[in-house]
């Protein structure tokens, strides 16, 4: 168990390509931190460089108060699972975990051990005499996961692990590895595109695009104050809705007027836009899908048509566009839906959204940043 | 009726292939014949015991094994032992060196990397008879031809070994790099990462390098002449039994020389019974993936 600190890290590639600008994060002792981002990214290039598979162009990486640029990955004291699993395929599953342990001439007797005690786990103790290539993809990912599990390492790096399996498995790996993180007690860093993964996962999620760091922070934190329109683009599902429109300030009441529609800015919003002395003006607009509700045609809602309804099981995913032709996608619980509302959502149908301050998001057009920020 | 008309064209086109198929496997025994015709000449040669020298019949009309005994009562041991160091000797040297070469290439990244390649593969498109002449001037010098010859080969056989890596790091360029990296960040050094993780699954490319490695000088005749320079304490068996076919020595030695082919085919023949499967794995696995 240990901290890992990255101060002003940066890397080059000899062919001048800068893959990670000055890059500056903590993640304490035992605490689980996501990296998560576009593909291109930087995201992998830093985990690689905590590994030590990467060279550091510039900064320096400690691993429990050590600095570790010069080190081999073998002398850094880590464990990692790679994407594509990276089993050794002339070896059985035994000896692939057993592996790093041979490696440091442990007793063969306490590599038994801790090799079944891995498997056990994992629930791979019947494969252990088979190969890798006699294995299911997840059977695979669990090996892969124990051979890092025996190492008894100080931090554990995760290179998009889950990315190769699908929708169905990846979703019982990821309750596994929450599993497994509670059992290691160790510190994690784990690197994925899928913003699901990032959110479940992670105890704070750093958030990546073109080499630079976006936002550290808890999910919750990154979900209700994203720092730019790029996070509030990238973190949840679907997509935040965005939009330009204005920002106007009456009788100390901020009011925000999409599509025609004046809606104020109350609650906690409105004072935090106060706070800041938010000044009115142009502003792009951000609502999430699960916050625009549909509403009865009136002053506060907006009128649409439906393009496309998808059927998600317990919610609806409406498509919609505006009468300036702006594409909104509406997130609805069917439960909260008559069977009579239901059939009128068709394409083409007509219907009516509206929002509340409170779940109003506020981004300088120019600068993409948050205005509450 | 559609169904019948599509049926008849399956037939006809499973006909045409049983056809082309026929036509291409009776060809082909045709040319194995053609090629073992020298072989089964020579192997049938071995055994004639009623004249020693050229006839105009292939099959003797006295059968026995005078020709092999004959043959080791000459200088042919010491021949065949000079080849069969020499051939060892290059096949480990080489293989290391072929395939640390390779893996190095495959593997790292380094500054005039993509340069030194070219120029190795400009090199290997001059002939190495022209390396002859400072060759041997070169080895005269150091004491390693004539008698001496044997490591004066060795040191030439060897010498221009990282030369060949092309198809090897074809091969370990299929392998996939993130077993080298799981293997390091598992504890171990780049050493142990080529031979417990690489190796292993480069099996058939490392058998192809040790047979070619084993073969090169097993079967020379030029160098081993040129360095060896008529004495027989350092010939190898090319250049020894060579000498038993000039025109005073033909008659003589001629039933006794086709033994000797025959002994100097069967380890090769051996080996490659056996390693037939790695090596043309070796060949088309460095060739297709590379």
């Amino acid at each position: 168990m240990a901290s890992v600190k990255l101060t002003k890290v940066k890397k080059i590639y000899d062919n001048n390509v800068v893959a990670v600008h000055d890059f500056d994060l903590e993640i304490r002792d035992k605490e689980f931190v996501v990296f998560v981002g576009p593909s291109g990214c930087g995201k992998s290039t830093t985990l690689r460089m905590i590994a030590g598979l990467e060279e550091i162009s510039e900064g320096t990486i400690e691993i429990d108060g050590e600095v570790v640029n010069d080190l081999q990955p073998k002398d850094r004291n880590i464990a990692m699972v790679f994407q594509n699993y990276a089993l050794y395929p002339h070896m059985s599953v035994y000896d692939n975990i057993a592996f790093s342990l041979r490696l440091q001439k442990v007793p063969e007797d306490e590599i038994y051990a801790r090799v079944t005690n891995a498997a056990e786990i994992l629930g791979i103790t019947d494969y252990l005499l088979r190969k890798p290539r006699a294995l299911s993809g997840g059977q695979r990912q669990r090996v892969a996961i124990g051979r890092a599990m025996v190492r008894n390492s100080k931090v554990f790096l995760m290179d998009e692990p889950l990315s190769n399996l699908d929708a169905k498995l990846r979703n019982q790996m990821r309750a596994e590895i929450i599993l497994l993180r509670q059992k290691l007690d160790t510190t994690f860093v784990y690197v994925t595109h899928d913003q699901t993964e990032a959110m479940t996962l992670g105890d704070r999620i750093v958030i990546m695009k073109d080499g630079y760091i976006q936002q550290v922070g808890t999910p919750t934190e990154v979900f209700e104050m994203p720092k730019n329109l790029f996070v509030a683009g990238f973190i949840g599902a679907p997509q935040m809705n965005m939009f330009e429109t204005d920002l106007t300030l009456e009788n100390g009441v901020y009011y925000v007027k999409p599509f025609g529609v004046k809606l104020p800015v109350d609650g906690e919003k409105g004072a935090a836009l106060a706070a800041k002395n938010a000044r009115p003006g142009h502003v792009t607009l951000g609502v999430r899908p699960e916050h625009v509700v549909l509403a009865e045609p009136g002053e506060n809602a907006i009128a649409c048509t439906l393009e496309v309804n998808e059927m998600m099981g317990s919610e609806l995913h409406l498509h919609v566009y505006t009468e300036d032709e702006t594409r909104l996608v509406v997130r609805v619980p069917t439960i909260r839906l008559d069977e009579q509302t239901r059939k009128c959502l068709v394409a083409g149908a007509k219907v009516y959204i509206t929002f509340e301050g409170k779940v109003m998001h506020f981004f300088d057009p120019e600068t993409t940043e948050n205005l509450l920020n | 009726m559609k169904e019948k008309k599509t049926m008849k064209r399956h037939m006809g086109l499973r006909a045409t292939n049983a056809i082309s198929n026929s036509v291409i496997h009776v060809l082909l025994v045709i040319i194995s014949i053609i090629w073992l015709i020298p072989f089964v000449c020579i192997v049938l040669q071995s055994f004639r015991m009623e004249l020693t020298g050229q006839v105009g019949y292939v099959i003797p009309k006295q059968w026995g094994f005078g020709n092999y005994i004959s043959l080791f009562k000459t200088d042919f041991t010491r021949w065949y032992i000079n080849t069969f160091i020499i051939a060892l000797v290059n096949a480990a040297l080489q293989t290391v060196i072929v395939l640390c070469m390779s893996y190095t290439l495959s593997r790292f990244r380094f500054k005039m990397r993509g340069a030194l390649m070219r120029f190795m593969m400009i090199l290997g498109l001059f002939p190495g008879m022209l390396t002859m002449i400072i060759l041997y001037r070169v080895l005269k010098d150091l004491g390693l031809t004539e008698s001496n010859a044997v490591p004066g080969l060795i040191l030439v056989y060897v010498a221009s070994s990282g030369m060949g890596y092309y198809v090897s790091k074809g091969f370990f360029d299929t392998i996939p790099k993130s077993l080298d990296e799981a293997a390091r960040v598992d504890g171990a050094t780049r050493m142990q990462v080529l031979f417990k993780i690489i190796l292993p699954l480069a099996k058939p490319i490392v058998i192809y390098t040790i047979l070619t490695a084993f073969m090169a000088p097993w079967g020379d005749y030029v160098f081993a002449r040129y360095i060896s320079f008529n004495n027989p304490v350092g010939m190898n068996v090319a250049v020894g039994m060579y000498n038993w076919l000039t025109i005073d020595q033909i008659n003589k030695n001629y039933t006794m020389f086709c033994a000797g082919g025959v002994v100097v085919a069967i380890p090769v023949t051996i080996l490659f019974m056996c390693l037939q499967r790695y090596y043309v794995e070796g060949v088309t696995g460095g060739a297709v993936k590379g």
